[in-house]
């Protein structure tokens, strides 16, 4: 896996969609974690929905199936 | 512990199916098993004796997770691939066995390489001065997009250059390096040249009219060729026409070498050309001929006339003798020695147009520096050129009228500048607007008459088809001038290179701010445009991610799509996160509400706890930055 997180980045998005939320130090690696677990997840999830299809590549409306369920999952 | 190693191995078969219940477990063992393999190896090359302490050690690993030994292989075997290069083991059982996968995996590769051969290099010197000649063929063909009048002008600037070159043998020229030369080169280049040159007939007519119209247009930028033509006839001016042509195609020729000349009669033979403008290119070449050879009035022009007729009526020698010619400037053509002559010569032009005939090889070159260095001025110039060069599409040898053409845009620009209003000649091959670069020196009312007589020349020609696109000579004026701007643009560089520190003459002041501004604004252009991009997580890193979860392939529209969810998922992150840090009643998010919303999302369970997240997802150095670590000293990392 990559070794490096893109905190820059993480925090350019978070502060675009709330510009008035401030970070912690070190929050963006906690947040690229929850980032890495939901992708996690979704690969998970796709996988299944393809193995179900039979098909052995990820195809979009494998994912797209998936990301339904996972991002309500990842609502809290 | 060996023994039953090996009794385990026979039962382990990689192939055999996985179910999905010990994938995850195979997922977990995986990293471990690699870093295994990594430290066995690691201790198999000093000494064999830690085996068993490694084994033991890893079969109490296997026993507390729970993973046989041919699990762990099947692990170890899927990650070969991945660890071949930690694979140094050599003597420990498991080593034998990844061994066994590794040799086959290695075998096929290197047999493939051995088998590799290398492709017999197929590439041939290059010739600089083909090289050269293509240069600046590309970049006549780049001004105003006159491609095809350029070819046809340089091919009837090949004809027109062969026809000056009799012309001055007739003449007895006075010039130097020229008649020698011109017969030697012609005669060993005949054979060379000639399947080039038997594209066809037409093509050297057509070669001949755009000589023609070259000429006429170099002998507008001559005061004496001017005044002459003007009281010409129709026929008159356009042979001057043809005699600029001659004098631009011999300066393109210069740089052209044989094989464009192959390729621009090609072109050019594709062209149609009436039969009805060869016999009149003829006479136009011979006309122009005479006239830019010399300045003398319209008198003995007829008799001169008679005799460049005599002599062009067979094309194949006129071929032959542009092929010579275009071969003889190739050789023999050097911006050094064009720039030298271009000074010499622009000064002697005017005074030896009478016998320029067999200067016309020189001239030629001349010309093209003179073109070179008053592009600008010559934007009229080879516009009206271009008109006239129209009017005869002569296929004519394209690597003159490639080169000419090139002349002939700056000729125009010059044209221009001179405010010749011959915008119905704007269709005028770029070939006279080098032609006209030369004799922009001699600007003076008779390169606005001339213009006006190639004008009424290329009227004429109307009929003939015209290979250039009706749409140049329609063109308007300021879309003439910016047309020729590019060239000029284009060429500003080209004359960088060739030509000396001659300076346009003035009546282009405008030119060199046209110069400056196509060069300037782009930049501008750019780096006003560079807008701020919006903050996205960098594509790679989401695929890398990606495939590495999914462990299977991945279509790229499926890429797209995690992206996009992505994309939402920081959306409702951050409004989560907002939430939580309101209700907390504070401004700055915390790890502790990073926490609270991992613990909804459900990644956080009591048995799961953050920091074993932390642990398995972050690389060491962000663990180290999240955890405190106590270390000796009484001392906590990160400080607190």
């Amino acid at each position: 896996m990559r070794s490096t997180a893109p905190r820059g980045t993480l925090r350019k998005i978070l502060k675009k969609h709330k510009p008035q939320l401030r970070l912690a130090a070190n929050v963006d690696l906690l947040v690229h974690l929850s980032f890495l677990l939901f992708l996690h997840r979704l690969a998970e999830e796709a996988r299944t929905n393809a193995f179900e299809n039979k098909s052995k590549t990820i195809k979009p409306e494998h994912i797209i199936s998936a990301a339904k369920v996972i991002l309500k999952k990842s609502r809290g | 512990m060996l023994k039953r190693v090996m009794q385990n191995q026979p039962q382990v078969s990689p192939l055999a199916p996985r179910i999905s219940n010990h994938e995850d477990t195979q997922e977990a063992h995986s990293e471990v098993p690699s870093k295994r393999v990594s430290s066995m190896g690691e201790l198999q090359l000093p000494d064999v004796a830690p085996q068993d302490t490694s084994i033991t050690v890893f079969h109490m690993k296997k026993k507390r997770k729970k993973l046989s030994i041919s699990e762990f292989e099947r692990a170890a075997d899927s990650r070969l691939p991945q660890y071949q290069a930690q694979s140094t083991l050599d003597s420990t059982i498991m080593a034998r066995s990844l061994r066994l996968s590794v040799g086959s995996l290695l075998a096929p590769d290197t047999v493939e390489k051995r088998g590799l051969l290398r492709r017999p290099k197929t590439r041939r010197a290059v010739d600089m001065q083909e090289f050269e000649g293509r240069v600046e063929q590309n970049m006549l063909k780049n001004k105003a997009g006159q491609n095809d009048l350029m070819d046809s002008q340089s091919a009837s600037g090949i004809r027109t250059s062969i026809l000056t070159s009799d012309a001055e043998i007739m003449m007895n020229s006075t010039e130097l390096f020229v008649q020698p030369q011109m017969d030697e080169d012609s005669q060993s280049k005949l054979p060379a040249l000639e399947p080039q040159l038997s594209d066809s007939k037409t093509s050297a007519q057509r070669s001949l009219i755009s000589d023609a119209d070259q000429e006429e247009a170099r002998l507008e930028g001559r005061v004496s060729s001017v005044s002459t033509n003007q009281g010409r006839t129709q026929s008159y001016s356009k042979s001057s026409n043809l005699d600029d042509e001659h004098v631009d195609r011999m300066t393109r020729v210069s740089p052209e070498t044989p094989e464009k000349q192959g390729e621009e009669k090609l072109d050019h033979s594709q062209q149609s050309n009436p039969m009805a403008e060869i016999s009149f290119t003829e006479e136009e070449a011979v006309c122009s001929v005479y006239r830019w050879s010399s300045p003398l009035p319209s008198k003995g022009s007829s008799t001169k006339l008679g005799s460049l007729v005599t002599l062009n009526v067979s094309r194949m020698s006129l071929k032959q003798v542009v092929s010579c010619i275009i071969e003889d400037l190739d050789v023999s053509d050097t911006e050094e020695e064009v720039i030298k002559t271009v000074n010499g010569v622009e000064q002697e032009k005017l005074s030896q147009e009478a016998a320029e005939r067999g200067a016309s090889t020189v001239h030629s070159e001349h010309l093209e520096k003179k073109l070179s260095e008053k592009a600008e001025l010559q934007i009229t110039a080879a516009q009206n050129s271009r008109g006239e060069t129209e009017m005869a599409p002569s296929a004519g040898e394209e690597l003159e009228e490639g080169s000419i053409g090139g002349h002939r845009s700056p000729r125009a620009e010059g044209e221009i500048t001179r405010g010749i209003g011959a915008e119905s000649v704007a269709g005028h091959s770029p070939a006279f607007s080098s032609f006209h670069k030369p004799e922009m020196t001699p600007l003076s009312e008779t390169d606005e008459q001339e213009d006006e007589l190639q004008d009424q020349a290329v009227m004429i020609h109307l009929d003939s088809t015209v290979e250039e696109p009706a749409e140049d000579e329609v063109e308007h004026p300021p879309s003439q001038e910016v047309s020729m701007k590019t060239p000029a643009f284009v060429r500003a560089p080209a004359q960088n290179l060739l030509s000396t520190p001659h300076v346009a003459k003035p009546a282009a002041p405008s030119s060199p701010l046209k110069l400056l501004k196509p060069k300037t604004v782009p930049k501008k252009l750019r780096t006003s445009e560079k807008k701020p991009r919006e903050p996205q997580i960098p594509r790679s890193l989401i695929k890398e991610i990606f495939r590495h979860f999914a462990k299977m392939p991945v279509t790229r529209d499926a890429f797209q799509i995690v992206e996009k969810c992505s994309e939402r998922y920081f959306k409702q992150l951050s409004n989560d996160l907002e939430a939580y840090t309101h209700h907390a009643g504070r401004k700055t998010v915390e790890a502790a509400d990073l926490e609270v919303l991992m613990r909804r999302q459900g990644l956080v369970t009591d048995k799961m706890p953050m920091n074993v997240l932390i642990e398995r997802f972050l690389p060491l150095e962000y663990r180290m930055l999240l955890i405190p670590v106590a270390v000796g000293g009484n001392k906590v990392i990160p400080c607190k």
